[in-house]
């Protein structure tokens, strides 16, 4: 601690301070472009208060602000744009040209945001050139069986320090899964679940709703535990399989096709035929899951079926159709949520025109009510 | 959105439904703009999202209920359920309140 003091003492107070704007600056930046939002606003803030990296801190800040308001609609699941940052973008990005005038590239990015403000529909950014040729990357090394396990991961490192949302992880994590790697698959998919809950963290305005924000969170520690559960159960280790897929089950909420398809093939290896059976039934009643992971459940409830004694006279197809059916069905009554069995509550609502909006027309009918947003 | 259209086509004659749409959004341009595109065939309104939230007790979008004849909330769904949003689900809601009463 001296040491460091006795450094600082050394240095001219405006040189540091200058020094220090200026990492702050490239920070911002750098972290902005991993889309770790909070922090780089943060970091971008903190270099604006030293004149010499004003100017261009602002228009930092200014271009995330345009970014947030107008482009970052469905880029990451569950995303929104963020209209309160529209007005802040222009005034932001105005104060950057006030700080320097001549500072050519903040007038064009204020040219960008006020043609935003006067479109009527402005298209969310494409990825970054860099980050999609690292995607592009991993996706030939996944279909090319003979890649070096080193290459991939150091390709999945690459493509996370360019941006720092989980995807990489989770999808190295499944390639090393495919070879055999079950040690390092699992390390991948914990750095995913990490990186999951932080780039949601970091981005937690984008959301919008607290529901969307919370089916994000679980989405991504649901996507690591069913990994990690399923490279588990290639190890062998079936009760750690089962823990894991169970966990990401409850963050599903069952309702994740591969999950299911998961539960079923460790309950079938720990000879737990009615489990595994139930497993596969929830599976084929959610209509998503690709093809041939549809088709590898039904096999496996047909192998199951047909050393069952007690099914034996209906067929199998039509036991199944019937099953589905019901199940589905069930489904479909457990939608039950909270306003269910009390009155509609008065809603003061206005016509497209700004009119009171009549709601006799409805009245006395069995009505439909959609909440919905085009955001 | 369009699951809700093309449930629609089946009881726009029904003088027994009705379906209303709710927009919470703040951008009245970008809502005339979608609006605009989707054309639906019924009654589009608006309310402030923090008065939708607060009245209908919901955290996602989009927030759908069904609500019977004597105006109770009878099935209320939440987002974009994975197996869920097909026009032959929204008729099976529709169909129940049409059928039964308590």
């Amino acid at each position: 601690m001296r040491v460091i003091a006795f450094a600082l003492a050394l240095m001219s107070p405006p040189a540091f301070a200058q020094n220090a704007a200026q990492q702050e600056l490239e920070r911002g930046r750098a972290l902005w472009d991993q889309r770790l939002s909070t922090s780089a606003i943060a970091a971008l803030e903190r270099a604006t208060q030293d004149p010499a990296t004003r100017a261009a801190a602002l228009e930092a800040l200014g271009r995330v602000y345009t970014f947030k308001g107008w482009q970052q609609d469905n880029i990451f699941p569950g995303w929104h744009d963020e209209p309160a940052y529209r007005e802040r973008a222009l005034t932001t990005l105005r104060a950057a040209i006030a700080a320097d005038p001549s500072r050519a590239s903040a007038q064009e990015a204020l040219r960008t945001a006020e043609s935003f403000a006067a479109a009527d529909h402005v298209d969310p950014a494409p990825p970054r050139a860099e980050v999609a040729a690292l995607d592009a990357k991993i996706d030939s090394l996944r279909s090319n069986a003979g890649a070096p396990i080193a290459e991939i991961v150091s390709a999945i490192d690459a493509r996370f320090a360019a941006q720092a949302d989980p995807a990489p992880y989770f999808t190295g994590a499944q390639i090393l899964i495919d070879r055999g790697e079950y040690d390092r698959a699992i390390a991948l998919a914990e750095r995913g679940r990490a990186a999951s809950d932080r780039f949601i963290d970091e981005n937690s305005a984008a959301y919008q709703m607290p529901g969307k924000l919370q089916g994000s969170y679980s989405r991504g520690r649901a996507t690591a535990a069913d990994l990690i559960g399923w490279a588990l159960f290639n190890k062998k280790d079936l009760a750690g399989a089962q823990a894991r897929l169970e966990e990401a089950e409850r963050l599903t909420q069952g309702q994740d096709f591969a999950n299911q398809y998961h539960l079923g093939e460790v309950a079938r290896a720990a000879n737990a035929p009615d489990r595994a059976r139930t497993h596969y039934l929830d599976a084929l009643t959610l209509t998503a899951g690709p093809p041939p992971l549809r088709a590898r459940a039904t096999e496996a409830l047909r192998a199951l079926q047909s050393g069952n004694s007690g099914a034996g006279s209906q067929p199998f197809d039509a036991w199944l159709e019937a099953e589905v059916a019901r199940r589905r069905e069930a489904r479909h009554v457990a939608a039950l949520r909270s306003l269910v069995d009390r009155p509609l509550p008065r809603l003061p609502l206005t016509a497209l025109d700004g009119r009171p909006f009549d709601t006799r027309s409805v009245q006395g009918k069995v009505l439909l009510l959609n909440f919905f947003a085009s955001w | 959105m369009p699951h809700l259209k093309a449930a629609y086509a089946k009881y726009q004659n029904d003088p027994k439904v009705a379906f209303l749409l709710v927009s919470v959004d703040e951008d009245p341009k970008r809502l005339q703009r979608y609006v605009g595109e989707m054309k639906f065939p019924f009654a589009v309104a608006r309310l402030p999202i923090e008065e939708a939230e607060r009245t209908m007790n919901f955290d996602n979008l989009p927030a759908t209920f069904y609500v019977d004849t004597s105006g109770i909330v009878r099935y209320q769904i939440g987002g974009f359920e994975s197996h869920g949003d097909s026009p032959a689900r929204i008729a099976w809601f529709i169909e129940e309140l049409k059928t039964t009463r308590r």
